[in-house]
C-alpha cells in the first residue's frame, strides 16, 4: 500500500468514527428531549438561539462556510488523487497471469544499476507512472559521458524488467565536493 | 490491503466532499449577498424553520431514522478500513447439490512458496489467496539484484503457476505475481 493510500485510509477511519459517534450522540439527545430531560452532552438550546440571533453575513458564519468549502476541497483532492503507483505492470505472457513489479523495488534496482557505473559514488531514484528519475552522485568533477553511462545502465535495467508501458528516464549527475 | 476498501473510500469521500462543497458554496453565496442583501441579513435559523417540527411528530422520527441510517453506514465504512482481501479458504465447489469443496489456502500457498524458492535468483516468496472479483493467488517474489528476471518469470509462469493450476484443478485459475527486483542486493560501487 502506498503512503497516499495510508493517509486516505486513516482520514476515512477518523471520518467514519466521527460520523458514527456524532449520529449516536444526536440520537441520545433526541431521546433525552423526547423524555423532557435536559441536554445530555450537547448544549443544543444555546446553539439554536445563537443561530436565531446571527445572520448569514455574520463573520463567524462566513468563516464556518469557508471551512466547509476548504474541507470539501481537501476531501475531493484525497478522493481523486492517484498518487504514485504501488506497482508497475509488466508485459503479459500467459493468459490469466498478471505480473507486476513493485515500484519501491524498481527504484532500489535502479539505484543499484546506477551505483555500479564507474565514477558514481551513490544514487537515488524515484519512479512515477511514466518517468524514472535517477540522481547520481560523483566525487569531485564528474568525467565526461558519465550521465550517458548512468542513463544507459538505467535503461538496460528497465528493459530487462519488460514493463508494459515504456518509461522515460531522467538522469541527473551531481558532483560532490571532495573536501 | 484491500482494493475494495480503496474504491469505497474514493466513493464516500467524493460524496462527502460534494455535499460539503455544495453546502459551503451555497451558504457563502448567500452570506456574500449573491441572492440579495436582505437575504444575507436574515438569521441563519429563521423562525419558520425552527418551529417547523411543532405539531409534526413524524419529523423527529424521520430525523431519528436518518441518524440511525447514518450511524449504520458509518459503522460499515469503519469496518471496511479493517478488512483485507485475503482469505484462508479456497472454494472449489463445482455443484452445490453434490456438496461443498473447500481447500485450505495455506496448503496451496506453502507448496507454491516452496517451489518458487527453488528458482535461481529468488530470495524470498510469500503467497496468499485474495478475494477480489473472484479468487486469485497473489505471489510476491523477492529477487536478488543479479537475478535474470526473464528467466525467473518464465519458470514462475511455466512451472509454478502450471503446478498451482493443476493443484486447484482449474487451468485458468487467475494468478497475480508481484516481482521485487533488487529487494536483496549488495551493490558493487566503483569509485575512480
Amino acid at each position: 500500500m502506498t503512503a497516499s493510500n495510508w493517509v486516505t485510509r486513516v482520514v476515512c477511519a477518523l471520518l467514519a468514527l466521527a460520523l458514527l459517534l456524532g449520529s449516536l450522540l444526536a440520537i441520545v439527545e433526541l431521546v433525552a428531549a423526547a423524555l423532557d430531560r435536559a441536554p445530555a452532552l450537547v448544549p443544543y438550546p444555546d446553539w439554536t438561539s445563537w443561530l436565531r440571533t446571527h445572520s448569514w453575513d455574520d463573520r463567524v458564519v462566513t468563516g464556518v462556510l469557508v471551512g466547509f468549502v476548504v474541507l470539501g476541497l481537501l476531501l475531493l483532492l484525497l478522493a481523486i488523487r492517484r498518487g504514485k503507483p504501488a506497482s508497475l505492470a509488466l508485459r503479459s505472457r500467459s493468459d490469466g497471469v498478471d505480473v507486476t513489479a513493485s515500484r519501491r523495488s524498481v527504484e532500489k534496482s535502479l539505484v543499484a544499476a546506477a551505483a555500479r557505473t564507474t565514477g558514481v559514488t551513490g544514487a537515488s531514484a524515484a519512479v512515477s507512472r511514466r518517468t524514472a528519475r535517477v540522481d547520481a552522485r560523483t566525487m569531485g568533477v564528474s568525467e565526461p559521458g558519465i550521465r550517458e553511462a548512468v542513463d544507459s545502465a538505467v535503461r538496460e535495467r528497465l528493459d530487462s524488467l519488460g514493463l508494459e508501458r515504456r518509461m522515460r528516464t531522467r538522469v541527473r549527475v551531481t558532483a560532490k565536493d571532495p573536501r | 490491503m484491500s482494493t475494495r476498501a480503496n474504491v469505497v473510500n474514493r466513493v464516500v469521500l467524493t460524496v462527502l466532499s460534494l455535499l460539503l462543497l455544495a453546502a459551503g458554496g451555497l451558504g457563502l453565496a448567500l452570506s456574500l449577498g449573491a441572492f440579495g442583501a436582505s437575504r444575507a441579513a436574515r438569521p441563519v435559523l429563521p423562525q419558520e424553520v425552527s418551529t417547523f417540527p411543532d405539531g409534526r411528530p413524524w419529523f423527529w422520527w424521520a430525523v431519528a431514522g436518518a441518524l440511525l441510517l447514518t450511524a449504520l453506514l458509518a459503522l460499515l465504512w469503519l469496518l471496511t478500513q479493517l478488512r483485507t482481501d485475503r482469505t484462508t479458504r479456497l472454494d472449489r465447489t463445482t455443484n452445490a447439490r453434490d456438496g461443498y469443496t473447500t481447500l485450505h489456502a495455506s496448503a496451496l500457498t506453502n507448496a507454491v512458496e516452496d517451489e518458487a524458492l527453488g528458482i535461481t535468483g529468488v530470495t524470498s516468496v510469500s503467497a496468499n489467496v485474495h478475494e477480489h472479483r473472484g479468487q486469485h493467488v497473489f505471489l510476491r517474489v523477492e529477487l536478488a539484484d543479479s537475478a535474470d528476471i526473464g528467466e525467473v518469470r518464465t519458470r514462475l509462469e511455466n512451472e509454478v503457476v502450471a503446478h498451482l493450476r493443476e493443484g486447484v484443478g482449474d487451468p485458468r485459475f487467475p494468478v497475480t505475481i508481484e516481482l521485487r527486483p533488487g529487494a536483496s542486493r549488495t551493490p558493487q560501487r566503483s569509485v575512480t
